[in-house]
């Protein structure tokens, strides 16, 4: 009879247990990174006893969560190359725009306006009215020269700001994963399986993947070994190797750029690993800032060196729009009173070509005197426009890298590459995202808790409770049946 | 038999609705802008051909701003040449009736103060301005070209007009080549000659000469190798006629019909420019259509694609609703009774 009362508590205490995790589950059915657990039980011994192997009840051998850990990697590497692609797509989203004319003048425009300006000029080089034109569509130029050289380098900034949230949150997860192994190991070394520690460890290696590629090993003491391709081991145990941001100058800088953030290991200072990086958020935004933009900010340095030092060699050859004293030989007085009168600058006289889209700038004299804006080729010959006619075919002339390119095609096909960049961006976040969306799947059809699966479970567990209930009253009538023999 | 989550159910509407919102939005914003680019990515390659277009569109604009003032100067010209030839004519008709011993000196002298009214409409307009410009004091625009005894102090240089793409044509003739001589005047060369900067080869030859004829008519030219100065030839006949000296005013007869013919052949060469700068003028206008109807192909939404397209979009996000709404309201909770 005891035997009945110890089966059925087996029983009622098995149900409970089942029914706990069933509630545990249904509780966490919307929490991060929760595997569902269930509960494994096993009969109990059965024992020999008045002549036969009886069976004794069911014994609970233990909570499991369901979890594989090949179905989590294939998702954090899914998760990696997703995060590359859409934060790269979101980084040259707003490059692009940078060079969208589609709605509202940019460079090309402007520049197509500086040109047309001296078009006009050629038509009346007397007219001072039209060099103020002129002066102005040419600040107009450098403003945007220097309005897209900014933009680009305040980008650029924009990525070293995040690199610097980015490693501190990374050094976090990192002492997180470290004090969980420790914990998973202590306790593992008592009982079995920790779902939740276990959950919660895995859940912070997938938020490590969202900024690198991660790749995990187990050790003897069920420990994470973390390690980043590309960078080294960054966990072993509960041993960290942080990462650290520092500020480097120009020369040292991976993107040429003074003041630019470099990643390194918190031991070793004098590394750089910014670009060692594999897949994730930060090699995503290294790329576009040491390539995309780097890129860019070269190329519209050349343009606007270019374009600068050939108006200014042509604009050398001409005189201004001044009476100009003839020596005895025939040879013009080469200043005046308002200084010179040939061989004059429009843009100040670039020194380097790297950051020139930055500097550009109008000369003094054409900044103080209108008349110093030069159309003509000899002196005293108000109507002469051969000056202003040669500046405006810079616009059609092939000059860039190996002669065969205009400016203007130079410039056009920056933007032509940018826009190709990113459109092709855009696609891979898509596929990337499509492969994301069915790694998660994949992991949450195997380890997500489903309600109506819970709900059927938990109707099972409460009628077993309810049976195994039955049988400890049956057992308890049957103990009040043998004592009521007695009385 | 596949198990489904709670989560991945979920995951699976967000995507799929996601999906169907994302490009809903985007034909929503072609819709209000009405242009199937954006942004240079949406199309990289049109994008591009049609800032090209954009910009040879703006060069075109300025180009048929430089024909209009090309054809202003040209005109004023024209009609000053018209006018001097007039001039000439007239003061022609005096010379052949006062070549003849017919009229005595007092009624010379009276014809004489009419020659002098000749001379000084002819310095008037030797000294025509349009806008700022004198039109004959070569590049010197802005000084006076004939001072009142005809003495030139402009210089011989040409102006030339891009009116379309590297072509250009000259717009003036300098007063050497219009009261003087046209032996004088220099060839007009390409304004871009003198710079080092441009490569020669891809320079073109200004084809068409308003004023040097060496090569076009060398034989019966002969006659331009005197000086054939308008304004000495007038003056020549206001002293003959105040000398009374019919013989001299007989001498002037020849000149004057060399200065006519000139003057004649000068406005020919003229009328030839001013077509070729209207037939550039109506090429580039007609370019410029081309090009408005090439960008408009490129950037602008074809209508009706883009409706049927909104159209089906919003059907798709309406049954992608509709079968949410199963999945998502209900749970076996509903249907168990206690």
């Amino acid at each position: 009879m005891a035997d009945l009362l110890g089966i059925g508590k087996s029983g009622l205490f098995a149900s409970k247990k089942a029914l706990e995790v069933t509630g545990h589950n249904l509780s966490n059915v919307n929490t991060e990174g929760y595997s569902r657990q269930k509960v494994i039980q096993s009969e109990n011994n059965p024992i020999y006893n008045g002549g036969f192997i009886q069976g004794t009840g069911v014994r609970v051998k233990g909570i499991s969560r369901i979890n594989d850990e090949f179905v989590d990697k294939r998702l954090n590497s899914a998760l990696s190359n997703s995060k590359f692609h859409d934060t790269r797509s979101e980084h040259l989203d707003q490059v692009e725009n940078i060079f969208n004319e589609i709605d509202n003048d940019g460079l090309n425009q402007t520049l197509n306006k500086f040109f047309n300006s001296f078009r006009e000029l050629a038509n009346q080089p007397e007219n001072e009215a039209i060099r103020s034109v002129v002066r102005d569509t040419a600040s107009l130029a450098v403003k945007d020269f220097r309005r897209i050289r900014n933009t680009l380098d305040s980008q650029a900034n924009n990525v070293d700001r995040k690199l610097v949230a980015s490693v501190t949150d990374i050094n976090m997860l990192l002492s997180h994963i470290a004090s969980t192994n420790e914990k998973i190991a202590s306790i593992e070394i008592h009982q079995g399986e920790t779902g939740d520690l276990r959950d919660q460890r895995d859940l912070d290696i997938k938020k490590l993947s969202e900024y690198f590629k991660v790749n995990t090993y187990v050790d003897e003491k069920n420990r994470y070994v973390v390690a980043a391709p590309g960078i080294g081991t960054l966990i072993t145990g509960s041993a960290v190797q942080e990462l650290a941001v520092v500020s480097k100058s120009k020369e040292d800088s991976s993107n040429n750029m003074s003041g630019s953030m470099e990643i390194v290991l918190k031991d070793r200072p004098g590394q750089i690993i910014t670009n060692s990086f594999e897949g994730g958020t930060i090699a995503s935004m290294v790329k576009v800032r040491n390539g995309d933009l780097r890129e860019l900010q070269d190329k519209i340095d050349n343009i606007a060196h270019q374009f600068a030092n050939s108006v200014n060699s042509i604009h050398r050859q001409g005189f201004v729009n001044r009476k100009i004293a003839i020596g005895p030989e025939g040879i013009p007085a080469s200043e005046d009173k308002h200084g010179p009168t040939t061989g004059i600058d429009f843009f100040k006289a670039p020194t380097e070509v790297e950051g020139f889209a930055n500097e550009i700038d109008l000369s003094n004299f054409i900044k103080d005197d209108l008349s110093n804006i030069t159309a003509a080729m000899d002196p005293n010959a108000a109507g002469d426009n051969r000056v202003a006619i040669a500046i405006s075919k810079i616009q059609h002339q092939k000059m860039g890298g190996d002669g065969s390119i205009t400016l203007e095609e130079q410039y056009l096909q920056m933007i032509g590459k940018i826009g190709l960049e990113t459109g092709k961006s855009h696609l891979d976040a898509e596929q990337a995202n499509g492969l994301l969306a069915q790694a998660n799947s994949v992991r949450e059809r195997l380890a997500g808790v489903s309600i109506d699966e819970e709900t059927a479970n938990m109707i099972r567990f409460q009628h077993a409770y309810e049976a195994s209930a039955k049988m400890i009253q049956a057992a308890d009538e049957m103990f009040k049946t043998v004592l009521e023999i007695k009385r | 038999m596949t198990r489904v989550s709670e989560n991945s159910s979920t995951a699976s509407i967000k995507y799929a609705l996601n999906k169907t919102k994302a490009k809903l939005e985007d034909l929503q914003m072609r819709g209000t802008t009405l242009k199937s680019i954006a942004k240079p990515s949406d199309n990289p390659a049109s994008n591009v051909e049609a800032l090209e277009i954009t910009s040879t569109t703006n060069d075109n604009v300025q180009y048929l701003k430089n024909a209009d003032f090309a054809l202003l100067n040209l005109n004023v010209t024209e009609k000053s040449l018209e006018e001097l030839t007039d001039i000439m004519n007239k003061a022609k008709e005096i010379a052949v009736a006062q070549s003849s011993d017919f009229f005595n000196a007092d009624i010379r002298k009276n014809v004489a103060n009419e020659v002098q009214q000749l001379y000084n409409q002819a310095l008037a307009i030797a000294n025509k301005k349009v806008g700022l410009k004198h039109i004959f004091a070569g590049t010197n625009t802005l000084a006076t070209p004939f001072d009142s005894l005809g003495n030139y102090k402009g210089d011989s240089g040409h102006i030339s007009l891009e009116v379309s793409r590297d072509y250009f044509i000259p717009i003036n003739l300098t007063g050497k080549e219009v009261f003087f001589s046209m032996d004088e005047a220099d060839p007009i060369e390409n304004p871009l000659e003198k710079f080092d900067q441009f490569d020669k080869s891809s320079i073109t030859k200004i084809s068409r000469d308003l004023a040097t004829s060496s090569e076009e008519a060398p034989g019966d030219m002969t006659g331009f190798k005197s000086r054939d100065n308008i304004f000495s030839q007038l003056q020549g006949l206001t002293s003959a006629l105040e000398n009374n000296n019919p013989e001299q005013v007989q001498n002037l007869l020849e000149k004057f019909d060399n200065s006519i013919s000139r003057l004649i052949t000068l406005r020919t060469r003229i009328g030839s420019i001013t077509n070729s700068v209207d037939s550039a003028k109506s090429v580039t206008e007609a370019e410029n259509v081309d090009h408005a109807s090439r960008k408009s192909t490129l950037v602008d939404v074809d209508v009706a694609e883009l409706f049927s397209d909104l159209t089906r979009q919003q059907n798709i996000l309406k049954t992608t609703y509709q079968s949410t709404q199963g999945l998502m309201n209900q749970t076996l909770m509903d249907f168990l009774r206690r």
